[in-house]
C-alpha cells in the first residue's frame, strides 16, 4: 500500500487558510469566519448545483449546504480533511438529499443520506492521517494542471454533473470502455489508484 | 470481476456520488471496515472538492447569507449536532439487529434468500439477501449484469479464494462460481442485482430465485 509518505509532518501538517476559519466556526461560532466561507464557497456550490441540473434549486442548495456546515462545524476537524474536501462531500450530500426528498416521502426513507454517503470526519474510530490528506489535495490540485483536457472532461462530467461512466460516453459518443480508460489513466497520474486488484 | 475492494471507478462514483442507494451502501458497509479503501475514497473526495474549485463561479448575494444567517438564528440556540452515540448503522435500521432472525424464505438445499428490494423504495435494482447454511454449498451458477455483492456475516468460499466479512465482490456473466460457505457460521451476503441470476447446474429453475 503506497499511501503514507515518510516524510515529517512539518509544513503540511498545517491547517490551510479554509480549515482555519472552518475551525473557528467550530470552535466559536466565529460569524467572520463563516461568512468569509460563504464567499468563498458559496459560488462554488451554486455552479455545483447548476451543472448538475438543479439549476432551479441552486439557491436552495447553497443554503442548505451552509446552514449544514453550520450545525455540523463542531464535528469538523482539521486533522482528519481539508475544510474543501469536507465541504464538497456536505454539498455531495446535500444534492443527495434533496433528490431523494424530490423523489419520495420522508417516510420511505429508512436510511438517511449520510448512512449511505459518509463525512469525512464522522467516524471517531478513524485514524487521524492529516498529512496524507492535506498533501494528497495539494498534489492533486498541482497534477490537475498536467493532465490531457479529455482527462479532466471526463472527471469533471463525473463529479459536477453527477454523469456515470456510462452517461459520459453516451454524451461525448465514445465508447465506455474509453471512459474508463481516460479515468484511470487520470488517477493514476493523480495517484488516487493506490492499489487496485483485477483491473 | 472485482474482488474483496471496490475498484477505483467504483470508489469514484461513490465519491462523486452517482452511485444507487443499494449500491452506495454496499460501498458504505466496506469503508466502515476498510481503512485503506476508506483512505482511497479520501483521496477521491478530495479530488471531488479540487474540481469543485476549478469550475467557473456563480456569484452569490449578501441577503440570500442573511437569510442563512436567519435560518441558524431561528433554530434552538447551541445545540450543534453529535454522533447519537452508538449510531445505528445503515444496517441495522434497515434490517434490525439480528440477521439469522429474518424471514428467510428456504430454497432448495441449503440456500435462503431474502428479497429487500423494497426498502429502495424508487430504485430499480433487485436487492437481495441470502444465506447459506455454515458449511453448506449453493448450486454452481453465473450472473447476468453485473451482480454486486458484500459479506454480511460469516464467510463464503469459491475456485478463486475466501470471502470475509465486508469483503466486497462484483460479479457478472463471465463469472460462473459454485461457493461454499466456510466456517461454523451461516454466510450471508447483501446482493444488488441489476439482472437476474443465471443458474448453469442441473436444479436451475427449481432453485433459482431470482426468476420471475
Amino acid at each position: 500500500m503506497t499511501t503514507l509518505d515518510p516524510k515529517p509532518a512539518k509544513p503540511e501538517g498545517r491547517k490551510d487558510p479554509w480549515s482555519q476559519l472552518l475551525d473557528k466556526v467550530g470552535k466559536h461560532q466565529d460569524r467572520e469566519a463563516y461568512h468569509a466561507l460563504f464567499e468563498h464557497f458559496g459560488p462554488q456550490i451554486k455552479y455545483y448545483a447548476m451543472a448538475n441540473g438543479l439549476a432551479s434549486h441552486a439557491e436552495e442548495l447553497v443554503q442548505e449546504v451552509f446552514v449544514s456546515i453550520w450545525r455540523r462545524s463542531c464535528l469538523y476537524d482539521w486533522r482528519k480533511a481539508a475544510a474543501s474536501t469536507w465541504i464538497f462531500t456536505i454539498a455531495r450530500n446535500q444534492r443527495i438529499d434533496m433528490l431523494r426528498k424530490m423523489q419520495r416521502s420522508s417516510a420511505e426513507m429508512l436510511v438517511e443520506t449520510e448512512d449511505l454517503w459518509q463525512i469525512p470526519g464522522d467516524n471517531e474510530d478513524e485514524p487521524v492521517t492529516s498529512l496524507h490528506r492535506l498533501m494528497s489535495e495539494r498534489r492533486i490540485r498541482e497534477s490537475l494542471s498536467h493532465l490531457p483536457e479529455e482527462q479532466v472532461t471526463v472527471i469533471a462530467k463525473v463529479y459536477m454533473e453527477n454523469k456515470s461512466h456510462q452517461m459520459v460516453a453516451d454524451e461525448l459518443n465514445i465508447p465506455l470502455g474509453t471512459v474508463k480508460s481516460r479515468v484511470r489513466l487520470a488517477l493514476n497520474k493523480l495517484k488516487v489508484i493506490l492499489q487496485d486488484q483485477n483491473v | 470481476m472485482t474482488r474483496h475492494h471496490p475498484d477505483s471507478l467504483t470508489l469514484m462514483e461513490y465519491s462523486a456520488g452517482n452511485l444507487s442507494e443499494p449500491h452506495a451502501l454496499c460501498i458504505r458497509l466496506h469503508l466502515d471496515k476498510c481503512p485503506h479503501c476508506r483512505s482511497r475514497v479520501d483521496t477521491l473526495d478530495s479530488l471531488g472538492a479540487v474540481m469543485m474549485e476549478e469550475q467557473p463561479k456563480v456569484s452569490v448575494s449578501e441577503s440570500m447569507f442573511d437569510s442563512i444567517l436567519s435560518r441558524i438564528d431561528s433554530e434552538p440556540a447551541s445545540e450543534p449536532v453529535q454522533p447519537a452515540p452508538p449510531r445505528m448503522s445503515a444496517l441495522q435500521k434497515l434490517l434490525g439487529e439480528n440477521l439469522n432472525e429474518l424471514p428467510w424464505k428456504r430454497q432448495l438445499g441449503d440456500v435462503s434468500v431474502l428479497d429487500i428490494s423494497e426498502k429502495f423504495p424508487g430504485q430499480s435494482e433487485q436487492v437481495v439477501l441470502q444465506k447459506l447454511a455454515a458449511g453448506g454449498k449453493a448450486p454452481a451458477h453465473t450472473h447476468r449484469g453485473n451482480e454486486t455483492t458484500i459479506v454480511l456475516q460469516g464467510a463464503f468460499a469459491d475456485q478463486n479464494g475466501v470471502f470475509n466479512q465486508w469483503d466486497f465482490v462484483v460479479l457478472n456473466e463471465q463469472d460462473e462460481h459454485k461457493p461454499v460457505a466456510v466456517g461454523c457460521e451461516d454466510c450471508i451476503t447483501l446482493s444488488v442485482l441489476s439482472a437476474p441470476v443465471k443458474l448453469t447446474g442441473r436444479f436451475t429453475r427449481l432453485l433459482n430465485p431470482f426468476i420471475r
